[in-house]
C-alpha cells in the first residue's frame, strides 16, 4: 500500500511540475502549443474548446 | 498540398523511422527495445495515413487531414509514453523498482487524462477532439518532465550501456527542442519558422536512435570518468 502510496504522490508530482511547464512557456502565447510526433506537416490547431460553435 | 521541402523532409523523417526498426532487426535488437520499434512502426504508418489523407482530400487545412492528424498523433503520443516507461523498467530494473514505475506509470497517465478532461470538458462541441489534442500536448510536457529525471538517474545511477545512454540522451534533445522551439513561437509568431522546425525534430530522433543501434552493440559500455582519468 505504501508503495502505491508513494507512486501516486511522485505521479502527482511530476504532473504538476509538467503543467507548470507547459503554463510557464504558454502564458505569452496565443493560446496554442504545438507539440508533434512525426516529421509530417503540421496542420492548424483545432478549435479550442472553449471557442464558439461554427456558424453554417 | 505541401511544398517540395514539406515532403522531403517528410518522406526523410519515415525512411529514418523504418531505418531503425531494420536496424533493430539486423542487430537482433527488436524485442529488446520493443516499445520503441512499436512507437515507430505506428508512426510510419500513421505517416503514410497522413500522406494519404493529405493526398485525397487536399491541403494541410482540410478538416479531414486536421482530425486524423490530431487524433494519431494523441496515439503516438501514447506510444512514446509506453516506450519512455519501458526506458524506465530498464534503467531502474536492477534495483527492483518495477512495482513503482508501473504503479507510477499507471497513475501518471490516469492523472494526465483526468487533467485534459476537466480542461475540455466544460466544451460540448469537439469534446473528443478538444481531449486528443490537450492529453497528447500535456503527456507531451510529462514526457518532458520524466525525460529529464532519467536523465538525472542515469546520471546518479552511472548507468554504464552505451545504447541505452545515448537513447534516453537523444530523446531529452528531441523533447527539449520541441520546448525551445515553442518559446520561439512565442518570441516570433512565423508560423514558416516552426513549419520546417517541427517535422526536422521528427525526424531527428528516429535518426539518432538508427545511429546508436548501429555504432553500438548491446555490450558496449561506457568508461566511467573516474577510471580514465590518469592520477597526477
Amino acid at each position: 500500500m505504501s508503495r502505491k502510496l508513494g507512486a501516486l504522490v511522485l505521479a502527482m508530482g511530476i504532473l504538476v511540475g509538467a503543467m507548470g511547464i507547459k503554463t510557464a512557456l504558454s502564458s505569452n502565447s496565443k493560446g496554442t502549443v504545438m507539440m508533434a510526433n512525426g516529421p509530417a506537416p503540421l496542420p492548424f490547431p483545432p478549435p479550442r474548446p472553449d471557442s464558439p460553435p461554427p456558424s453554417n | 498540398m505541401p511544398g517540395s521541402i514539406d515532403l522531403s523532409i517528410w518522406f526523410l523523417g519515415t525512411a529514418f523511422e523504418l531505418m531503425f526498426v531494420v536496424c533493430s532487426l539486423a542487430r537482433r535488437s527488436f524485442l529488446r527495445y520493443f516499445f520503441l520499434n512499436l512507437y515507430l512502426l505506428i508512426s510510419t504508418s500513421v505517416s503514410i495515413g497522413r500522406f494519404l489523407i493529405l493526398w485525397r482530400y487536399g491541403g494541410q487545412g482540410s478538416n479531414q487531414y486536421m482530425y486524423f492528424y490530431y487524433y494519431s498523433d494523441a496515439l503516438l503520443t501514447l506510444t512514446l509514453f509506453g516506450a519512455l516507461i519501458s526506458l524506465y523498467s530498464r534503467v531502474f530494473g536492477e534495483l527492483r523498482t518495477g512495482e513503482y514505475v508501473k504503479w507510477g506509470a499507471v497513475f501518471l497517465l490516469l492523472g494526465t487524462a483526468g487533467f485534459s478532461y476537466a480542461v475540455v470538458a466544460q466544451s460540448a462541441q469537439r469534446l473528443s477532439t478538444g481531449f486528443a489534442y490537450e492529453l497528447s500536448q500535456n503527456l507531451y510536457f510529462v514526457g518532458l518532465v520524466l525525460t529529464y529525471i532519467l536523465w538525472g538517474a542515469v546520471l546518479k545511477l552511472r548507468e554504464t550501456r552505451t545504447r541505452l545512454v545515448q537513447i534516453i540522451l537523444s530523446l531529452g534533445l528531441y523533447f527539449s527542442g520541441y520546448a525551445a522551439s515553442y518559446a520561439l513561437m512565442n518570441l516570433s509568431w512565423k508560423f514558416s519558422i516552426i513549419r520546417y522546425l517541427c517535422p526536422v525534430l521528427g525526424c531527428f530522433l528516429p535518426l539518432s536512435w538508427s545511429i546508436t543501434m548501429l555504432r553500438n552493440s548491446e555490450e558496449a559500455r561506457l568508461a566511467p570518468a573516474q577510471l580514465v582519468a590518469v592520477p597526477r
